[in-house]
């Protein structure tokens, strides 16, 4: 799990609900005060295939994706927002892509021909290209393409926000025009997923010093921009639409039905829902909660409420010089239990979420290979057993009812960013919550940069309520929880525990994924026990389609994979003629 | 009337000058800066120290500003951090899409609002009165986006008749016809609110105007009403009018953010909303440069048409108005 996009999403979040009022904060308040049920499974009302076996593909027809912000550039070195990235999965094609259950695939759409070799000692990676794959210019695509994207990547000059990825590549040879042997300075399981890469043609870009890349007109200027993959980039009128028409030249045995993806920006999600609703879009990837009721009753929407690959955390800062008088309220184990017995998940999920979550016990996600499952600790919502931890560790009730231990009260304040509502409901829950077990726990809500720049990079707060998105498939955790990532890395509390950094780095030195996976659940158990946070839910936004779009069960939309919305895209067709 | 000028436009540079000096230093000053937000902060420092330094980061804020001033006086607004876009390529066409939803609402507001004012001073507390107070309450009292929403629950989901949003339909861009049929909501809402207070002051303008001594004395004169109206109590009522309609026209411009969202307008208010999320400098430096440009010509304008309109306005003389 390289979370480097983990604070980039609720960015992109921001940007969406922070410009607007309408809506967004309607109060759907939680009772935090009743006693949560044991876990259940969220409601399912996810799209079915949408179509029966004897209905056949219709070929033509224009899909109409919608967003709340424009992209930055489909240049796959440098795009890695979210819109970037949903036009870049129309037009550029991966060089190995992910299947349903987070895994390394192979598909007709994928560049690589077969999935990679690794050599015995771990060491060595090669890959083998498709020979017939070609840019929509007709320019052949080739090892070529493979070692320039790497290596920009790779080089700091150019500026890549995927830089970490290919950080331990040591060497890279062209065996043939569609193979290529990579060499890695040390043992490093997650560089497998990290091949799930899109390409940059090198036939266009080869010699531009890398410093330029940047500004380089490839993956601004559709008319200047090749793309590797079934659309061309046919117009970008900015911060309003994308045009992409089917590729003369894809080089897929399997073609899309689909002619024409308009790629359509909206100025909120609340006007973007109500597009869907009068059907100029047919597909919206984040309706509100709060709009979720209105949408079900057009009935012409298929809605799917199945979480997506983030999850939210409240997080200890363990850095003792954040406290009054050098103390540290959560150095006892018990007592961070203790919170994360008080606080009422499943409330919040049933109440704010509207049953669009998942409790989450670990930092890995539910379903996949490295889940834990139940050999992570488990902590129910109850005061009774909170109370009872507090007491064990020392903690007994002052004057004013809060409690305090050597003469500290314990009371401490939370930030989160402003303008998500979601969050800003479940910050209430929580205050009081805690407030139930004599915590004072004060929420405080503040702009995102400025909380990432002047609290979470330093590491200057008490607790941090936010999320992470599992973009990578990789569940590697170090860069969130080891010693190595103190601030400004992404361990913002200062976690330190050694035993949990040498699990981390034996599970990314171990090859074989079920050996892996047996360390992972180690991982789960310790970090779930000595909790460095409160992993609270794996969350995602409802998401609405048309009913005029149709496709078998196999490539209907997957929720728990990035992108996964247009999964099997290649596969779908328009159906006008049954609304 | 040429000192006049040159002294007021003199007066706008300097004033020009200290507002880009205060914005440019309060957006630097606000925590968080374009890179915090572009960047994975799994990237090494190095990495970050060269990307600052792509994106001319790392100098200080006053050698930033000195650069940004010189490339502006040169016509160049800058490149977005983000993708290194010129900025006018992003910003002009806002600036055109909002100047046509913006004129045409303010010209229709105007053409509604004033008759009707000058109307209602003859017939106060009349039907049309009523109505006016009416309009105005609603124009003050309701939130713009929420009577957006509304006109667009009504009349694109349930009528169906006009377009929920956007400027154009898709393929049909640059259709005289089909812009029209997606100004009539945006427009509609933003009227509204224009004309409530527009028939307000010219009514109450017209009325303190129509008690003043040479308006009796005309009457006394037995000129006809008509001409009293139009004549003699019109030039001087319409004074305060001007000069407040030409002092809110650059707030109208950027107040329209929120209609503009609501409708998908494609324009400058949306725009600076979205730069400011993203803290795309350059983009955000060169609206505010816009907006107050326009707050300084719109001042400027209002006092030259307080001077055609009524001529007991000297401009130039020292000492100000001659009576």
């Amino acid at each position: 799990m390289k979370k480097g996009k983990g604070w980039l999403k609720p960015l992109a979040l921001l940007s969406l609900t922070g410009a607007l009022l309408v809506g967004c904060s309607s109060g759907n308040n939680a009772s935090p005060g009743t006693p949560a049920p044991t876990q259940k499974p969220v409601e399912q009302v996810a799209p079915q295939a949408t179509s029966t076996d004897d209905e056949k593909p219709i070929d033509g027809g224009t899909f109409t994706h919608s967003t709340t912000s424009d992209i930055v550039t489909i240049n796959p070195i440098f795009g890695n927002d979210t819109a970037s990235g949903d036009v870049m999965e129309y037009t550029q094609a991966y060089l190995y892509n992910r299947n349903p259950s987070f895994d390394l695939a192979v598909y007709p759409w994928s560049l690589a021909a077969e999935l990679p070799k690794i050599s015995e000692d771990g060491l060595t990676y090669t890959i083998k290209m498709k020979n017939n794959a070609k840019w929509s210019d007709g320019t052949p695509i080739t090892a070529d393409d493979l070692i320039f994207t790497i290596n920009a990547i790779k080089t700091p000059e150019t500026g890549s926000p995927e830089i970490t990825k290919y950080d331990k590549v040591k060497e890279m040879k062209k065996l043939d025009d569609y193979t290529v042997e990579i060499k890695l300075t040390q043992l490093y399981a997650p560089f497998a997923f990290g091949l799930m890469q899109k390409l940059a043609p090198a036939h266009v870009l080869k010699d531009v010093p890398f410093k330029d890349l940047q500004a380089h007109s490839y993956g601004k200027d559709p008319a200047k921009t090749p793309t590797s993959g079934p659309y061309k980039w046919s117009e970008w009128k900015q911060k309003e639409f994308h045009v992409l028409d089917a590729n003369p030249n894809y080089w897929g045995e399997k073609k899309p039905h689909i002619q024409k993806v308009v790629y359509k920006i909206y100025a909120d999600q609340n006007t973007q829902v109500q597009a869907l609703m009068k059907g100029d879009v047919d597909l919206v990837d984040s309706i509100p909660v709060t709009q979720l009721e209105a949408v079900k009753a057009k009935g012409t929407i298929n809605i799917s409420t199945e979480p997506g690959p983030s999850y939210e955390y409240f997080a200890f800062n363990f850095d003792k010089k954040n406290f009054p008088n050098n103390y540290g309220l959560f150095e006892g184990q018990k007592t961070r239990q203790a919170i994360a017995h008080a606080i009422n998940r499943q409330g919040i999920i049933d109440n704010i979420l509207k049953g669009t979550g998942k409790i989450m016990d670990a930092p890995f996600l539910p379903g996949t290979w490295a889940d834990p499952g139940d050999a992570a600790v488990h902590y129910e919502y109850s005061v009774e057993k909170a109370k009872q931890l507090l007491k064990e560790d020392g903690w007994v009730a002052g004057a004013d009812g809060i409690l305090a231990k050597d003469g500290n009260r314990f009371s401490f304040e939370f930030i989160f960013n402003s303008g998500n509502s979601r969050r800003e409901q479940a910050a209430v829950v929580i205050q009081q919550n805690l407030k139930e077990i004599g915590i004072e726990a004060k929420p405080k809500a503040l702009d995102f940069s400025a909380l990432v720049d002047q609290y979470a990079n330093p590491g200057k707060f008490q607790v941090l309520l936010l999320g992470w998105q599992l973009s990578d498939p990789d569940p590697d955790g170090i860069s969130t929880f080891g010693k190595k990532a103190f601030p400004p890395g992404n361990n913002a509390g200062w976690y330190d525990n050694p035993k949990l950094d040498a699990l981390w780095e034996k599970a990314v030195s171990t090859v074989k994924q079920e050996e892996r996976a047996a360390i992972y659940k180690e991982v789960g158990k310790e970090i779930s026990t000595n909790l460095p946070y409160v992993f609270m839910y794996q969350y995602g936004t409802p998401r609405g389609m048309t009913s005029r779009v149709k496709y078998k069960d196999e490539f209907k939309p997957v929720s728990m994979i990035p992108y996964g919305e247009t999964f099997g895209f290649l596969n779908w067709w328009i159906d006008d003629t049954k609304k | 009337m040429t000192e006049y000028l040159v002294r007021r436009v003199l007066q706008a540079v300097l004033v020009l000058f200290l507002i880009t000096v205060v914005s440019f230093g309060l957006m630097h000053a606000a925590p968080g800066g374009p890179l915090k937000v572009m960047l994975s902060p799994g990237m090494s420092p190095e990495a970050q120290l060269i990307q600052m330094k792509n994106m001319g980061l790392d100098q200080p804020v006053y050698i930033q500003y000195m650069k940004w001033v010189g490339n502006l006086l040169q016509g160049d607004l800058g490149h977005t951090f983000k993708n290194n876009v010129p900025v006018g390529d992003i910003l002009w066409p806002t600036v055109w899409n909002t100047f046509v939803l913006m004129s045409v609402a303010w010209g229709l507001s105007m053409l509604i609002a004033i008759p009707w004012g000058i109307y209602n001073s003859t017939k106060q507390y009349g039907l049309s009165d009523q109505i006016a107070s009416i309009v105005a309450y609603l124009g003050f009292a309701m939130p713009t986006f929420w009577f957006g929403i509304m006109l667009q629950q009504y009349f694109a989901m349930q009528l169906n008749l006009l377009p929920l949003s956007d400027m154009y339909t898709m393929g049909k861009e640059g259709q005289v016809s089909d812009l029209i049929l997606h100004l009539i909501l945006p427009v509609t809402v933003l009227t509204l609110v224009n004309i409530a207070a527009y028939v307000k002051y010219t009514r109450a303008s017209m009325l303190e105007v129509l008690e003043q001594d040479y308006i009796r004395t005309a009457r006394a004169k037995g000129m006809k009403e008509r001409r009293v109206i139009f004549r003699h109590a019109l030039r001087n009522a319409l004074i305060p009018v001007v000069t407040i309609i030409g002092l809110d026209l650059p707030t109208l411009v950027a107040g329209a953010a929120l209609t503009e969202s609501v409708f998908n307008w494609p324009g400058m208010g949306r725009l600076f909303v979205e730069m400011a999320v993203a803290r795309e400098y350059s983009v955000l430096m060169s609206i505010t440069l816009l907006i107050s440009l326009m707050v300084i010509i719109g001042n400027l304008l209002a006092d030259l048409i307080y001077a055609l309109v009524d001529p007991r306005v000297q401009l130039g003389r020292k000492g100000g108005r001659a009576a």
